[in-house]
């Protein structure tokens, strides 16, 4: 037998000799399956590169390289004693909860808490206390002003008006 | 020396008046404001009281009243 050479009669030098398969022979079989397998080893919908990224990251192990912590819980979260340090420094505001007060609530007289409750600032007296600290220290030049000539009735009524107040 | 409009003592007046006499610490610190005039001043006075404005005008200047 003669090897080597050109041989027309050669399976690859022949022209009709063409897989009655076509496309769908055994190598385009092979294709469909590796393209099916691809497919179910990326679930998550991603582009082959990012996959291929992933699957390194996970195969590499560790944290992934973010900083939200959610990513990385381990790292940013308290100790448990850090935890019982934060808690412990919040006390509450009160013992009683607010919406079980009634409506009366910081009025003399009635259910609930009296007046001692209401801030200084809301108070009503504190007004007549500013109002009476102002006319005690500015009197003299109030009084002054209520002698100029001139100066209309309505202004002398309320300087004399605020002078009874404050003896 | 005569009482002159658009003045601290002018303002205390308008201010006084208008919010009545238990608020005259509010009066006064709102007299100290630089109102440019005393249509500005006044226009306030009506906004925040809803009525017109009370107190002394020029015209109704009494200097002899005076009880103390």
């Amino acid at each position: 037998m003669v090897s080597g050479g050109f041989r027309p009669e050669a399976e690859q030098n022949n022209p009709f000799s063409v897989s009655g398969t076509g496309g769908n022979g055994q190598s385009g079989k092979f294709v469909a399956e590796k393209a099916a397998k691809a497919a179910q080893l990326r679930p998550s919908g991603f582009t082959q590169g990012m996959n291929t990224a992933i699957s390194q990251q996970i195969s590499e192990g560790g944290n992934v390289a973010t900083t939200a912590n959610a990513a990385n819980p381990a790292s940013k979260l308290p100790s448990g004693e850090g935890i019982a340090q934060l808690l412990g420094a919040i006390e509450p505001l009160d013992s009683e909860p607010q919406e079980f007060r009634p409506i009366t609530d910081g009025i003399d007289g009635y259910s609930g808490r009296g007046s001692e409750v209401i801030p200084r600032s809301l108070n009503p007296n504190n007004r007549q206390i500013e109002n009476v600290d102002l006319i005690k220290r500015y009197l003299p030049d109030l009084l002054n002003a209520a002698r100029i000539p001139g100066a209309p009735d309505s202004y002398k009524r309320m300087i004399n008006s605020l002078m009874r107040e404050i003896m | 020396m005569r009482w002159v409009e658009n003045t601290f003592f002018d303002h205390l007046d308008k201010f006084g008046n208008s919010l009545g006499y238990e608020n005259f610490g509010i009066a006064f610190m709102l007299s100290m404001v630089p109102w440019e005039t005393p249509t500005d001043r006044d226009n306030f006075i009506r906004e925040i009281t809803g009525q017109d404005v009370k107190g002394g005008e020029p015209s109704n200047f009494n200097p002899d009243y005076l009880e103390f």
